[in-house]
């Protein structure tokens, strides 16, 4: 289990669009892009809803909230050494209260199953913050 | 399509396969497409269509005109295809038959192999692709990188919704391992037990070594042309019945559930446009890139109910002699990786009933899958004896 001081990740490199997720992240938030026209959420976010291929897209706070649909536990670097020192660590695919999926990786627990609650947690990695995810009842 | 003007599957090319130090992709690709001609029983200048796939190694820009330029071939048709897995193999014979039905060209070759092994430049892990997945921004940081870990999701969700457990990986594992030992030109070489599966290393949970495929070097290609041509020239000649393909997304962070997954569309397409079913199926080569690709393309396309592929696995139907032997050529896990190129050439080698100690008794109509990405892009082809 990585306690959070532990965590590294390469930054994410982000469009002129998608750099507002990250600032919102970097603020504690987790926000989507909803589209006005159609009020469909998605991730991860793009210039134009995949839903109707609208332009007007709207930052929209995320409770946050979820359900893990799948888990894998990591055991071996892909990253050549980069993420040796992060092994074992487990990657979440999980289900937002509001609808979108996301991936992730789980914190503050090595132990996760399908159904499982869980809700997003901001770590700075690197002077950004990530958003994870945590069981729910974890600090 | 049928009568003097089908168009069918008329030679094969298949290289060594494995580690073949110093061969370039290009190289691997020329001498699978001279092999393939010579086995259709033409010459290169013959040949006036070229479809191939540049090596994922190490990118590369008008990879068709560069194979056309090594070979000394000047087709009037010529492209390069990228779909996905054996979705591109399928993709390409589908639009070889599109050109030739059409004038563009009359005897097409397509072809994919690289240097996957040996080919790497010093250091770098994995394939050298950028954005494989759309990765960088929202899976790299999370730890996703590669094609193991979304596979491993696939794996534990198929296991969680139907409380299935190793013994289901490990029959798919050893099954094609066991064809893969009567094959000359297979990378591995010695029998796998289920004791053996299990004793493998945990690679990503639940994904052991054992459930992912290998890294090869090697090249395989197909000659098509109309079926009187082949016929003339005492060549294979074996038709395609129906290609169907089906995208449903691109990266593991758009991983939908396993049941809107479009491999059970794409089958249904292709198994209604040639008017068969699993049951008319003498044989399959499903693209094995991990064994829950197998498990979970078996559920689609009808083989197995939800949750029973491993059983089926287990039964010995998927085994030579069984109903439906699977990768008799010993596939991705266990002859060698190219893409599923060698999928497609052992299914028209079956079918040409000269597939030897591992042919299937009277195949007469394959069943081919692809998946490319994570059941990104699925795609299914059946191949019937002419």
């Amino acid at each position: 289990m990585n306690d959070q001081a532990d965590l590294w990740a390469p930054m994410p490199h982000p469009t002129g669009f998608s750099a507002t997720f990250w600032d919102h992240a970097d603020k504690g938030e987790l926000a989507l892009p909803k589209c006005e026209a159609c009020d469909a959420l998605h991730y991860p976010p793009r210039r134009f809803c995949p839903e109707c291929g609208g332009d007007a897209l709207t930052w929209t706070a995320m409770s946050g909230r979820a359900t893990v649909v799948s888990h894998s536990t990591v055991l071996t670097s892909f990253h050549g050494q980069d993420w040796v020192g992060q092994l074992p660590y487990v990657v979440v695919l999980v289900d937002l209260d509001e609808g979108p999926r996301m991936l992730s990786r789980l914190v503050g627990s090595d132990t996760i199953a399908r159904g499982d609650r869980v809700h997003v947690t901001f770590a700075e990695v690197q002077g950004r913050r990530l958003p994870y995810f945590t069981p729910e009842g974890a600090a | 399509m049928s009568g003097r003007d089908a168009i069918v599957l008329a030679g094969i090319g298949e290289t060594r396969v494995g580690k073949l130090p110093g061969l370039s992709s290009v190289e691997l690709q020329a001498e699978a497409v001279i092999r393939a001609v010579k086995d259709a029983g033409l010459a290169l200048h013959d040949v006036d269509g070229l479809l191939n796939l540049g090596p994922y190694v190490q990118p590369s820009s008008m990879f068709a005109t560069t194979l056309a330029e090594y070979l000394g071939v000047k087709p009037t048709y010529c492209a390069t295809i990228d779909v996905g897995g054996t979705v591109t193999g399928m993709t390409m014979i589908q639009n070889a038959i599109w050109a030739i039905e059409s004038g563009q060209c009359e005897v097409a070759v397509c072809t994919f192999g690289e240097n996957a092994l040996t080919g790497r430049a010093v250091g770098v892990q994995g394939l050298k692709m950028d954005n494989l997945l759309g990765g960088e921004e929202w899976e790299e940081p999370f730890g996703v990188q590669g094609m193991v870990i979304p596979y491993a999701l696939l794996a534990q969700a198929w296991r969680d919704e139907h409380g299935t457990g190793d013994a289901d990986f490990g029959a798919v594992a050893t099954v094609t391992r066991a064809h893969a030992l009567l094959n000359d030109n297979a990378q591995m070489t010695k029998t796998m037990t289920q004791e053996d599966y299990l004793a493998s290393r945990m690679i990503a949970t639940p994904l052991r070594l054992f459930d992912c495929s290998l890294v090869s070097d090697g090249a395989g290609a197909v000659v098509l042309m109309r079926a009187d041509r082949a016929r003339k020239l005492g060549a294979r000649q074996v038709a395609v019945r129906a290609v169907a393909q089906k995208t449903t997304h691109n990266s593991a962070a758009a991983l939908p559930d396993i049941a809107d997954l479009g491999m059970a569309e794409a089958g249904a397409r292709a198994f209604e446009a040639a008017g068969m079913g699993p049951e008319d199926m003498d044989m399959l080569a499903l693209h094995d890139a991990f064994t829950i690709s197998v498990l979970i393309t078996l559920e689609a396309l009808g083989f197995a109910r939800p949750g029973e592929a491993g059983a089926l696995a287990r039964s010995g139907d998927l085994s030579l002699g069984g109903r439906w032997p699977l990768n008799t050529h010993g596939g991705l896990l266990s002859q060698a990786h190219i893409g599923g190129m060698l999928h497609i050439v052992e299914a028209v080698r079956q079918l040409s009933g000269d597939a030897g100690k591992r042919q299937v008794e009277g195949a007469r109509r394959a069943l081919v899958s692809g998946n490319g990405g994570v059941f990104s892009v699925c795609g299914a082809m059946i191949l019937e004896a002419a």
